[in-house]
């Protein structure tokens, strides 16, 4: 398990975490999400020591992480980087190595990975005459080589065609089945409702939602409505407790607060239109997220 | 894993990655192709020229031909003697080229131009040594006695030099020392140079510093970069040693083996500074095109330490020699030459060895801070100041 606890630091005059308290725990998808600024490359770099925290400490199953804890993490940083004349097998085994694994041990793990992301036959060629996908995967690898049992992605989503991207959400779900602890950021966030179990959400430095997912959810009181409809839009704010959240030609989404009646929504609709979709759910990721931010 | 353990993985994959790139492979062929061609081109150009024509007519002792032969051997010269059955047939050759000289009745030397003086002293040593035979024989001196006569006085030749009892050689060696430490140290310090700041500009450090600590990272760098400059210069000296012997066409000043091996000493701390500077001041720059900028001051003060040393070389005994020669900025090209030119102290050395190694260390430590705080911020180039206190202004500040 991976602690965040009270984690700060400072760039001169600028606060990057103020006050920094989560965890992630091993088996799941942990999605970190914040918007531009908010502090999560600088979380991330903390675990890696590449930041040095001005107060608060980052834990890895209760103990202080040492450089010891990290030969078996994986990291991906948001920009990415590879020697751009090295030979990608040669690469990714001096990666591995540095992790301490010897050089027989990372050459099998190595040639598994080429092998299934289908690039063993650019084994022996330099990583700068490899297509951008390619070199994304080539990074990939270069993360995972030492079959981490912390695997940390900064934006592993940005830049991805979708069939990359859903080869890479397949990858970590995978690894997190495997047991791994798995945190990674996107802005993405439809991509992180559907993929995470857990979710983070970090503002000016400080979390302000943390948690699993589903619980998150259930927890506001507040349910939307989406309606889609054939004819005349009825006047939904006319309802009480209802609020018109979005509106298009025959679609409506609404909120619905506790006070509201879903049997008047559903009772207005048929009424004055043919119904011919409905569903009433708790609200989605991105409106926890616009609201743990704007509070 | 190790932290020594880590420094060799390093090490070696900058020695690996290095030797299999085109640019140094280039320049290994190139400086040994040079350094052959400083070698074999004059014994080409030199062999060509031992051989002197020398033309005799007139009246002349027979034993002449064999002392311009004999004379001629022990300076190095192989004459070549032709008969002319007249002067006119004689001085024909001279004036086309045929000959370098013609030997008019054993008395009168003939030239197109300008004597050749080596050539003018072997001719006129042979004509007075027949002469004075000639001479001997007549007054009755057996061949013995005569030998016994002419028996030469060995006479000592003792070069007092310029300085202290050392020769010109030392001062060559020293002269070479200087140039070729400057360049082995500014070299391979570029290449620790511009290694730090691909790294950076390809993004790829902030992989590495995720899994290694940046002082490992430089270390490793700076060593792999430096076994293999040591590499390369061995293989171009030992092979210019061979080249030499061979053609035997350049004198090898009579290098003296404690000041080779004082040499190598100082490449290996002179270079280890030096690389530890520039590794760290790399670490500013987020561009291979503002490596050279960031560098400046290095390399202004390893250009004035050039120039200190070379000053040295002809007062090696004046005060600001010996300080240039402990301090330990200028030590590594200074030392060196004083070794080779006045004989220091014991005690100079060590001194200076001391001073040098307490520098690296302190050195390894500060870099090591800059480092680490400056090579993971992207933008323009980072202050030394702000890479101090580890707070550079950057994309990074700006983004999170």
């Amino acid at each position: 398990m991976l602690e965040f606890d009270g984690a700060v630091k400072r760039f001169g005059p600028l606060t990057a975490l103020d006050g920094c308290s989560f965890t992630a725990r091993p088996g799941r998808l942990t999605g970190f999400l914040g918007a531009n600024g908010a502090g999560k490359t600088t979380a991330m770099r903390a675990v890696f020591g590449l930041v040095h925290l001005d107060a608060g400490t980052t834990r890895w199953c209760g103990q202080p992480i040492s450089p010891g804890d990290r030969a078996a993490f994986g990291y991906m940083p948001e920009e990415r980087g590879l020697y751009p004349r090295m030979r990608v097998r040669d690469q990714l085994v001096y990666f591995g190595r540095l992790c301490g694994r010897s050089a027989t041990e990372v050459g099998g793990a190595v040639d598994r990975w080429l092998e299934r992301l289908g690039l063993a036959d650019r084994a022996e060629d330099r990583v700068d005459t490899l297509s951008h996908g390619n070199q994304q995967r080539v990074q990939l690898v270069a993360a995972v080589v030492n079959e981490p049992s912390l695997l940390v992605l900064d934006e592993p989503f940005s830049g991805l065609d979708p069939i990359a991207l859903a080869a890479m959400a397949d990858l970590l779900a995978e690894m997190a089945a495997g047991g791994a602890t798995v945190l990674f950021s996107s802005h993405q966030l439809d991509l992180v409702e559907h993929l995470c179990e857990d979710v983070v959400i970090i503002d000016h430095g400080r979390v302000v939602l943390a948690g699993e997912l589903a619980r998150l959810r259930a927890a506001l009181p507040q349910r939307f409505a989406e309606i889609r409809f054939r004819g005349r839009a009825p006047a939904w704010s006319d309802l009480p407790g209802v609020q018109l959240v979005a509106v298009d030609d025959g679609f409506a989404r609404l909120q619905v607060e506790p006070t509201g009646d879903v049997a008047q929504v559903v009772a207005l609709a048929q009424g004055s239109a043919e119904l011919t979709s409905f569903t009433y759910q708790p609200p989605t990721l991105s409106e926890l997220f616009r609201r743990a931010v704007a509070s | 894993m190790t932290g020594p353990r880590l420094v060799g993985l390093v090490a070696r994959r900058e020695m690996r990655e290095r030797s299999r790139s085109r640019a140094f492979r280039i320049s290994v062929i190139v400086m040994i192709v040079v350094v052959l061609a400083v070698i074999i081109v004059p014994a080409l150009i030199a062999g060509g020229s031992k051989t002197r024509d020398v033309g005799i007519t007139g009246a002349t002792p027979a034993a002449l031909p064999a002392a311009v032969r004999a004379q001629g051997e022990v300076v190095g010269i192989n004459p070549r003697i032709h008969r002319y059955d007249s002067r006119s047939a004689a001085e024909r050759a001279v004036r086309s080229g045929d000959v370098d000289v013609v030997i008019v009745d054993a008395r009168r030397l003939e030239w197109r131009g300008e004597p050749d003086e080596q050539l003018r002293a072997v001719i006129t040593g042979a004509v007075q040594l027949v002469a004075v035979r000639e001479r001997a024989a007549a007054a009755g001196v057996g061949a013995g006695t005569l030998a016994a006569i002419l028996a030469p006085v060995p006479v000592a030749n003792v070069q007092l030099g310029q300085v202290l009892g050392r020769s010109r050689d030392d001062q060559t060696v020293a002269l070479v020392m200087t140039i070729v430490l400057l360049m082995a140290i500014s070299t391979y310090g570029g290449l620790v140079l511009t290694g730090v700041v691909e790294e950076k500009a390809t993004r790829v450090v902030e992989v590495l510093l995720a899994r290694i600590p940046a002082r490992t990272l430089l270390a490793g760098k700076i060593l792999g970069i430096g076994l293999l400059g040591f590499a390369q210069l061995a293989l171009t000296a030992l092979l210019a040693l061979v080249a030499t012997a061979t053609v035997n066409s350049v004198d090898l000043p009579a290098a003296r083996g404690a000041v080779l091996a004082w040499a190598v000493v100082w490449f290996v701390l002179g270079y280890s500074l030096y690389a530890t500077v520039f590794g760290a001041i790399g670490s500013l720059a987020s561009r291979t095109e503002d490596a050279q900028s960031v560098a400046g001051p290095v390399t202004i003060v390893l250009m004035a330490s050039y120039f200190a040393s070379f000053a040295s070389i002809g007062s090696p005994t004046s005060w600001w020699a010996r300080l240039f020669s402990y301090f330990p900025a200028t030590a590594p090209l200074t030392m060196p030459n004083r070794i080779a030119m006045s004989a220091p102290a014991w005690w100079e050395p060590l001194l200076a060895v001391a001073l040098t190694l307490a520098s690296i260390a302190a050195l390894v430590r500060l870099g090591g801070r800059v480092y680490s705080g400056a090579v993971l911020h992207a933008g323009p180039t980072v202050k030394l100041r702000a890479a101090w206190r580890g707070s550079p202004v950057g994309l990074d500040q700006a983004r999170s």
